[in-house]
């Protein structure tokens, strides 16, 4: 080995000490940092993926249209196009009138979030959205949709936050079965091989014995979540040997989130 | 060093592309990486304080990227990706006789071997902090799947980047006869 590979060796020793030695605080100062840095570049490509969805969309229809009306397949193209466009406008009309009538009968103070990406890694399973300490929005807020709870948030940057998902196995929601006293803790799963993962409501009583379609809400215990909040609604219940564990379907489809909004307080 | 520089643009642009690339519901959610496919093929064509200085930055770009902050615990580190990218791209440097004699091939192999050592490392250590270790179909597929898309990307993407290499005058690269 020559001088020059020891001292570089040298060199990335002292600087991976130093990494190792970061704790908790600065892991996620360091990260919101990143995240700031590389938040144009989410943004920019969240917006060329839409468009590419959307261009897609709109040659799908023109094929149709060229294979019905051969005579009339220019102005069927251009007709068809505007159709789609304006029902691209349609769709977003009625998310952000539903998003703000959501946002108007909650008695929680809500701030309206765009997801801008997803996570890339395999084990775990986060969102970034495009608000942050700008929007006084802190880490360990919850994050929820009209239908129900989304996550909370992690590490948060000056306008971006990542939120981790009910579906991570470290996402942790103390919670409550409609129409029992039974309460227990949900998490999701560390792997699993669909889109739309179930989730584990733990710790119940054996004799729990809740039956598919009750509805799961958060009971508030351990000061992150407001209680009330919909989880899912059961889909099985089965008893184990000390306690009792139900498989629980989301309430929000996790795979297709757009707007979110975060929990910064009561009104 | 020009190559160098390009070696690390791209290794930032892919981590920013990969936030894009869903993962593939068919492989039991497997996904597609294309960072350590760039990291293993620099591990060949630079020497080792520049390898060494690639690998850092992909490990700090991946620890970046998914440390998870909650609380007052952090789940892995910041510097662990740092250290695995490290010793995985030194073992690619130290088969780089292979590479010069034109033996792609075994590179190729270790590409994907690699990609699939940094995700079962990464499993192996999340389960060792959360308490339980548990491996299900899902999982081998989700460790397995990326290094088996790593190895079919391996050969398009070690071509790419050796052109580029050459076009940069990359100077150590080996020779066109095959031989330094």
């Amino acid at each position: 080995m020559n001088r020059s590979s020891i001292i570089a060796l040298g060199i990335f020793a002292a600087i991976l000490a130093y990494f190792l030695s970061f704790g908790a605080e600065s892991t996620r100062k360091l990260q919101a940092g990143f995240y700031s840095l590389i938040s144009p570049f989410l943004k920019t490509g969240s917006g060329i993926q839409k468009s590419i969805t959307s261009v897609s969309t709109g040659l799908k229809t023109l094929e149709e249209v060229e294979r019905d009306n051969a005579s009339l397949k220019v102005e069927n193209r251009s007709l068809k196009a505007t159709n789609q466009a304006l029902r691209d406008v349609e769709h977003e009309v009625n998310r952000l009138r539903r998003a703000l009538a959501y946002s108007e009968r909650s008695v929680f103070r809500l701030v309206p979030a765009e997801i801008v990406a997803r996570d890339s890694s395999t084990w775990w399973r986060t969102v970034t959205i495009n608000r942050g300490k700008a929007d006084h929005i802190e880490s360990d807020m919850p994050v929820v949709t009209d239908e129900g709870l989304v996550g909370k948030t992690t590490t948060v940057g000056d306008n971006i936050s990542i939120v981790l998902l009910l579906s991570d196995e470290n996402c942790r929601v103390a919670a409550s079965v409609e129409g029992t006293r039974e309460q227990g803790i949900v998490a999701g799963e560390r792997v699993t091989g669909s889109v739309s993962p179930l989730l584990d409501l733990n710790f119940l009583s054996k004799q729990a014995n809740l039956q598919p379609g009750m509805k799961s809400y958060t009971s508030g215990v351990g000061g992150v979540f407001p209680s009330g909040l919909l989880i899912g609604t059961v889909q099985s219940f089965r008893a184990r040997e000390l306690d009792g564990q139900a498989r629980i379907a989301p309430a929000v489809d996790l795979s297709h989130l757009e707007d979110v909004f975060v929990v910064t307080g009561n009104k | 060093m020009i190559f160098f520089v390009i070696l690390l643009i791209l290794t930032f642009l892919a981590q920013i592309v990969e936030f894009f690339i869903p993962p593939l519901d068919w492989m039991y959610n497997a996904r597609i990486y294309i960072v350590p496919v760039i990291v293993f093929y620099g591990a060949m064509a630079l020497p080792l304080p520049l390898v060494l200085a690639l690998a850092g930055f992909a490990g700090f770009l991946l620890d970046a990227v998914t440390v998870q902050a909650l609380g007052p615990r952090v789940e892995i580190s910041v510097g662990w990706s740092i250290l695995l990218y490290a010793v995985l791209a030194a073992i690619m440097h130290g088969l780089r006789p292979l590479f010069i004699r034109g033996r792609w091939e075994v590179h190729c192999i270790m590409s994907g071997l690699c990609t699939s050592a940094i995700l079962l490392s990464q499993y192996l250590m999340i389960s060792f902090r959360r308490g339980s270790l548990v491996f299900t179909r899902e999982a081998w597929w989700q460790i397995g799947g990326p290094g088996f898309i790593a190895m079919l990307m391996a050969p398009l993407a070690f071509w790419i980047l050796h052109s580029l290499g050459r076009l940069a005058a990359n100077p150590y690269l080996p020779e066109p006869d095959g031989y330094e």
